[in-house]
């Protein structure tokens, strides 16, 4: 038996440990907001927060996670409000928006131990994760405007 | 959309064009409506309901490019629909009524197509149902219909005050009965009020909240998991397989053979993949692929461009052989590209239901085509399409990998349910789809050019030497196409030049891998040759890139204005030091774009750094502009990663890279500022999804030789083949 906390609610399961965090979400809790991109760690697809940092979850086997807290797409905001998913929708971001889960939680990790990001370090920071639509510079500016927005 | 039908009739238009309504239940939906003289009717495109709601359909797939909501508002403003109140339908089925018009009617999302391709047909059809509803009111207030506005869903009669929802017109006991008086007349621009405005994306907000689901995520009862083990090489077969270990694996339920592999179901996709780890299967080692590597393949179309025997014209002006003759100066030179991958973010996958007869199934996919994910499935199971229910996902990435006749990932869930009996949904991991997929071709393609007296260009002859796409992809569209291959040989027409003796053909090489159409097509390639071979003769005659193309553009004031709209954009702007930019004029279609790039080198590691661009597009009417602006900033970043890193190779039938460590794309870190300008008119709209991306490479390969006064002629500019052309 593995236990974790997962958006703030206790999760215990007899799943095999081996079995990837990403898998489990999406198949056995049917959170689906986060991807599967390439299982490789190069593309952000899958990107949770585990301890409030962000995280692959294609990298993390359940007994990784046991007794730790994760957070996905799912849990970041009670309505679909947190101020990145508004900026997300004002800036009219994605596209095929597959990675946009990926991104968002990226960002908002960001934007938890910096607060006011300059534009060099969201792009640095934003780099692990891949968009093929092209919608980066979009991404920037939603971050930015985030920011703003809790800053304020 | 599928309330009981109670009473439709045709009403026929003064202009010959045919509208069909059908009273339902719920209210009016127009049922049929032709124009253009055809006879061709439609169902459902549209109904209002008496509650004042209006149901548009969606007849495109949605990958990314917006046209979910780009095509019912084309409609809706031409209805005067109150857009709060459209909901919108995707189409789930094979009903060439409502066929993209642009694609013989095929349900087909491609080529960036959908807004041009429906524009009319949309527009007529709104403004049909427009007129029907304000004559109806007429009718009741016993007015003249001249005297009625339209608005946001309500008739509006300005004399009295009077006003009606569109809802409550449809209830009036005599709407059926209406006669149309005259054809329905389309807007002027001037009375457009969705049509050019930004109206907000539909999917946006589930795409920023993880609520989207794409056929990755689709869940169904009782559903099992599937991987497939495929050949290393396209052709070879199973001739051992020792599945003890995989059928031992926890949660593993079945192996099942496939046409080209070996499926693992299981009820899970870790104990699928790690009972597929577990296979042991003996291959066949007979496959004509084993013969072939990249660079071999690339030599061999080169020798074939280079040669003489005649391809298929593409496009064929005066005399380009006597042109070159007769022409004062002339040059060549040899381009070459390498296959490329399109890198979807979505991997491919698909949920199959076979029924217990094995003749029908209800499919969960996401592909750019209702009609031939419809005809994988009655091909497969030896069925007809009323058996099939199709629900068309939205996709994480189109780019043209999910456009086959035969869709193989399709095909293989529905066996693989048909042998489970049970829903299966079938996933293709990154390496899969990078070792299994199918890309842009190799190219090899041989330039000549003569210029006249006044240094212009006179001849041009452009010999584009690859297999033809389509003849892979879709073998049913070859017989209606060939020998021209758009897919193949896109942007090598050069119609926005005027010049006088021209020819492009087509040398039809053997195909050496699996391809498919790319994001540009061949656009993706044919520009980068002639845009950057037009730069070689600009600097060879001394003449300014940008006056080079304006020479022989004085028929197409449309696309001379992008040019100096572009050099306004950068005028003001100094280079940076240690940059450099270069030009190039391309776009996708009808559509025009004009570029330019700054550039910064590397020169210790070769690699090239692209920090800005500049592009100015005219693609007509622009419906939805902020989503336009997306469309075209994706398609620059597209073009500088497809430009800088990307290079699929194969060795002995093999491919080499497997994820995206060693199929590089671009990063957040590595993307250009991008500043666009979208002319502003009210013609016909053309592509846009597509139009970004052609330009970038060879306006790259021009700024690199501004920068090093060296050429590099091979796609993409990686690393080695900079430090190779500097040493």
């Amino acid at each position: 038996m593995i236990s974790f906390v997962l958006n703030g609610e206790r999760v215990e399961t007899e799943a095999d440990p081996d079995t990837l965090l990403l898998f489990f979400l999406r198949e056995e809790l049917g959170l689906t907001g986060t991807k599967y991109g390439c299982g490789a760690a190069m593309c952000g697809a899958c990107m949770v927060h585990l301890e409030g940092g962000p995280a692959f979850s294609c990298q993390m086997p359940l007994a990784a996670v046991a007794g730790r807290s994760i957070t996905t797409i799912e849990g970041l905001s009670d309505q679909g409000d947190h101020p990145l998913q508004k900026a997300w929708i004002e800036e009219q971001v994605p596209q095929c928006g597959y990675c946009q889960s990926g991104q968002i939680m990226r960002a908002a990790a960001l934007l938890d131990s910096n607060p006011s990001p300059s534009e060099e370090e969201i792009r640095s920071s934003m780099s692990t994760n891949l968009c093929r639509c092209g919608t980066y510079n979009r991404i920037v500016k939603a971050v930015q405007r985030a920011a703003s927005e809790m800053s304020s | 959309m599928s309330a009981p039908v109670e009473f439709s009739r045709r009403v026929f238009l003064k202009s010959g064009a045919v509208a069909a309504i059908a009273m339902t239940a719920g209210g009016v939906r127009m049922t049929a409506y032709a124009s253009e003289d055809t006879e061709d009717a439609f169902a459902g495109w549209v109904e209002i309901r008496p509650d004042n709601t209006v149901h548009i359909l969606f007849p495109s797939t949605e990958m990314g490019q917006g046209s979910e909501t780009g095509l019912p508002q084309i409609l809706a403003d031409e209805l005067d629909a109150d857009w709060e109140q459209v909901s919108i339908h995707q189409l789930n089925e094979d009903d060439r009524r409502f066929g993209n018009p642009a694609f013989g009617k095929i349900l087909y999302t491609a080529g960036s197509s959908a807004i041009y391709g429906y524009y009319s047909v949309l527009r007529h059809a709104g403004a049909t149902l427009r007129e029907m509803v304000r004559e109806s009111a007429a009718n009741e207030w016993s007015v003249d219909s001249a005297s009625l506005d339209t608005r946001e869903s309500r008739v509006i009669h300005p004399e009295s005050g009077r006003s009606m929802s569109y809802g409550e017109v449809v209830g009036l006991a005599g709407f059926a009965e209406t006669s149309l008086p005259a054809p329905a007349v389309l807007k002027s621009p001037e009375h457009y009020t969705l049509i050019g405005r930004s109206v907000p994306r539909r999917d946006i907000p589930a795409k920023s909240t993880g609520k989207a689901r794409y056929a990755m995520d689709v869940r169904v009862p009782g559903m099992l998991y599937a991987t497939v083990q495929r050949s290393p090489v396209e052709g070879e077969t199973v001739t051992a397989l020792d599945d003890k270990k995989t059928r031992a694996t926890r949660d593993v339920i079945d192996v099942v053979a496939l046409p080209d592999g070996v499926a693992v179901i299981a009820k899970t996709l870790h104990a699928s993949l790690a009972g597929r780890e577990r296979l042991e299967i003996g291959w066949s080692n007979t496959s004509r692929f084993r013969n072939f590597s990249s660079a071999d393949t690339i030599d061999a179309y080169q020798k074939a461009a280079e040669g003489d025997a005649p391809g298929a014209a593409w496009r064929s002006e005066g005399d380009a052989r006597a042109g070159l003759a007769a022409a004062k100066r002339t040059f060549d030179a040899v381009y070459t590209s390498d296959y490329a991958y399109h890198a979807q973010l979505e991997p491919i996958a698909a949920v199959a239901a076979v029924e217990a007869d094995g003749k029908g199934a209800e499919i969960w996919v996401g592909t750019q085509t209702q009609s031939w994910s419809t005809r994988t499935a009655t091909e497969v199971l030896g069925t007809t399409p009323d058996r099939i229910k199709l629900n068309m996902m939205t996709m994480g990435g189109g780019f043209g990998r999910r456009t086959e006749l035969m869709q193989n990932y399709l095909r293989d869930a529905l066996l693989c349910s048909k042998a489970a009996k049970r829903p299966v949904k079938v996933v293709w991991t990154r390496p899969d789809d990078l070792k299994f997929g199918a890309f842009r071709p190799a190219v090899a393609q041989q330039l000549r050019a003569g210029i006249d007296e006044d240094g212009r260009l006179a001849a041009w002859h452009h010999r584009v030497a690859t297999p033809s796409v389509i003849e892979y992809f879709n073998p049913i569209r070859w017989d209606q196409v060939k020998p021209k291959d758009i897919v193949t040989m896109r942007g090598a027409e050069n119609q926005f030049y005027d010049i006088p003796d021209f020819l492009a053909e087509h040398v039809k090489t053997e195909r050496q891998a699996r391809i498919l159409p790319w994001r540009g097509i061949g656009a993706s390639y044919t520009s980068f040759a002639a845009e950057a071979f037009i730069d070689e003769i600009a600097t060879a005659v001394g003449i300014d890139a940008l006056d080079f193309r304006r020479s022989v553009m004085h028929k197409n004031p449309r696309g001379t204005a992008l040019i100096d709209r572009v050099e306004m954009m950068t005028k003001a702007v100094p280079v940076s030091e240690g940059r450099a930019r270069g030009f190039a004029f391309a776009g996708y279609g009808y559509t025009q774009a004009a570029g330019i790039v700054e550039i910064s080198l590397n020169r210790d590691s070769g690699a090239i750094q692209v920090h800005h661009v500049w592009i100015a597009v005219d693609a007509g009417q622009i419906v939805s502009p902020n989503n336009a602006l997306n469309q075209i900033e994706g398609g620059v970043l597209w073009g500088v990663s497809s430009a800088l890193f990307e290079r699929v190779t194969i060795t002995n039938g093999e491919v080499d890279q497997e994820n995206f460590y060693n199929y590089a794309i671009l990063r957040h870190n590595m993307a250009p500022q991008v500043e666009v300008h979208l002319a502003e008119n009210h013609e016909k709209p053309t592509q846009i999804g597509e139009a970004g991306n052609p330009l970038i490479a060879p306006a790259v390969a021009n700024a690199f030789f501004a920068l090093t006064n060296r050429r590099i002629r091979h796609l993409p500019l990686t690393p080695d083949r900079v430090l190779g052309a500097l040493a």
